[in-house]
């Protein structure tokens, strides 16, 4: 009996967590072109519903009923997959990321992550890398010269901020001495790790931006040069399922911001429930990234990798060593 | 407000200070937070707001009546004889008291460049070019306006340059209706008041 009730919590949770997981995407797109809208002086989408709050729904009804075209010379199996490929990761990331304190729902308690795995840091940085190959699968597969040189684009970038990202990180692991998110964020009670770490922050943040590809870092879909970059080809369904992963990448690099530098669901002043917290402080990384899209243009090719290579990796490594002098 | 001179309130081989802690990039962030909470400028054409033209708008073609409400044309044809489009059709008569009038007056809007010379060179200022844009039609027949309804066209407009509250009707032909005679400057946003 206990088995079962176990076993059924964690289907709750499973499926919860995936539904939410495939509804955040659709109000982040309206944000993001109001938020658009307003940084421009315009309105954003104000038709459909009240001040366009529908418009996700109409967009998503759109893409459902759009040709779902397969390039004649494309890698027909390769193209099919590539969407699932990159959408999976995403999802995948959430299994080990904490979202409160232990809860009791009905008299029984449960705590508010599916799995407390000591290595979730780790677990997370190499799921989140995999999301690599739905972008160069759909990339090679759609046999196009934009696609192409996007997913290329992407991969280079994606490998080279792994790097200042895994490193940036380790500061964090060192003052928690754990890599099992809810210890290292129990460890952030008393002061917040940004406190302690604004130069690790300084670069897991830039790095995030890179990961998530978004501007300034969005090389991999410049709209100006590339068409699309690595999705010019997909329409449709497939299309939105790149642009779910994107938003889901979007959202778990202000997840890990929030978990690793700023003490998690632990607020200040104000108590409010700690779901709550948390997912205030994640709105503010999601809207810092929109905000961030609309203020910055975008670095050049070789601007990217210079900054990447030159400037995050020596920093994060100087990040390390600071942090492990004063653990020690 | 923005002040684009952050990074040279250091001295030239001072302003890796400012690079380094991203001045610039902070200046252009506190510029675009400023105007994600400033007014924003959309006229919200179709759905609730209408543009209103300025006189010298060229819109739909206007036939002007005289004080007693008689049509002010005397179809001398010099219209139909500058228009560079050849759109402008006029068929005089004699009307009962002996006047010159036209008896027909079309002129094709598919056709006209809206150029104004007919209204420049009208010796009675009968012919005008009006203030009605909303007159889109799915032939071209349709676009060719005769005298009558070129005589109960709206002229120009009296609170120019403004934008009023309007109604969107789809089922009418998808114009918009103006709900107010005066609103407010368009304007009033954009032109700096220093």
């Amino acid at each position: 009996m206990e088995l079962m009730i176990a076993a059924a919590v964690i289907m709750v949770k499973v499926i919860l967590i995936t539904v939410i997981l495939f509804i955040v995407p659709v109000p982040l797109t309206w944000l993001e072109r109001k938020i658009a809208g307003h940084i421009q002086q315009r309105m954003g989408p104000m038709r459909v519903g009240w001040h366009g709050l529908l418009q996700p729904v109409a967009d998503g009804l759109k893409l459902l009923t759009k040709e779902d075209n397969i390039p004649d010379q494309s890698d027909r199996v390769l193209f099919k997959i590539a969407p699932f490929v990159a959408l999976v990761p995403p999802f995948m990331v959430f299994v080990a990321v904490p979202f409160g304190d232990d809860v009791s729902i009905f008299g029984y308690e449960t705590p508010l992550y599916l799995s407390d795995m000591n290595v979730g840091l780790l677990y997370i940085l190499a799921v989140a890398g995999l999301e690599i190959y739905g972008v160069i699968f759909g990339g090679w597969a759609s046999n196009s010269k934009y696609a192409l040189l996007g997913s290329l684009r992407t991969c280079a970038q994606l490998i080279s901020y792994e790097i200042p990202m895994g490193f940036a990180v380790i500061g964090v692991v060192m003052l928690s001495q754990s890599m099992n998110l809810s210890d290292i964020v129990d460890a952030q009670e008393p002061l917040w790790f940004i406190v302690y770490q604004p130069l690790g922050f300084f670069v897991f943040f830039i790095a995030g931006l890179a990961e998530a590809q978004r501007i300034p870092f969005d090389l991999a879909e410049a709209e100006g040069d590339l068409g699309a970059g690595y999705h010019t080809e997909y329409s449709g369904m497939r299309f939105s399922f790149f642009m779910i992963s994107e938003y889901l990448v979007m959202l778990t690099i202000s997840v890990l911001c929030v978990l690793l530098f700023f003490g998690g669901w632990h607020g200040v002043l104000i108590p409010l429930p700690a779901p709550i917290w948390f997912a205030l402080k994640v709105g503010f990384f999601i809207y810092l990234f929109m905000w961030f899209r609309f203020t910055f243009p975008r670095y050049r090719y070789d601007q990217l990798m210079s900054i990447g290579w030159k400037v995050l990796v020596p920093l994060s490594i100087l990040n390390i060593l600071i942090t492990g002098i004063f653990v020690y | 407000m923005y002040n684009e001179n952050t990074l040279n309130k250091f001295s030239r081989e001072h302003r890796w200070i400012g690079v380094t802690f991203f001045l610039d990039l902070i200046n252009g962030l506190s510029l675009t937070f400023k105007y994600m909470f400033s007014k924003s400028v959309t006229m919200q054409y179709p759905d609730r707001e209408k543009w209103v033209p300025y006189p010298r708008h060229r819109g739909h073609h206007v036939l002007r009546r005289d004080e007693n409400g008689e049509n002010k044309c005397v179809a001398c044809e010099l219209c139909a004889k500058i228009c560079p489009c050849n759109c402008i059709t006029v068929v005089p008569y004699e009307d009962e008291n002996g006047k010159r009038r036209p008896l027909v007056y079309d002129v094709d809007m598919a056709r006209c460049l809206y150029c104004g010379l007919c209204e420049d060179s009208c010796p009675e200022e009968a012919i005008a070019l009006g203030s009605v844009f909303e007159y889109s039609s799915y032939t071209s027949e349709e676009l060719v306006v005769g005298r009558d309804s070129l005589l109960e066209m709206d002229g120009k407009t009296e609170y120019p340059g403004s934008v009023v509250k309007a109604r969107y009707l789809p089922l009418a032909q998808s114009t918009v209706e103006a709900q107010e005679s005066s609103g407010y400057d368009w304007w009033r946003f954009i032109h700096r008041k220093d």
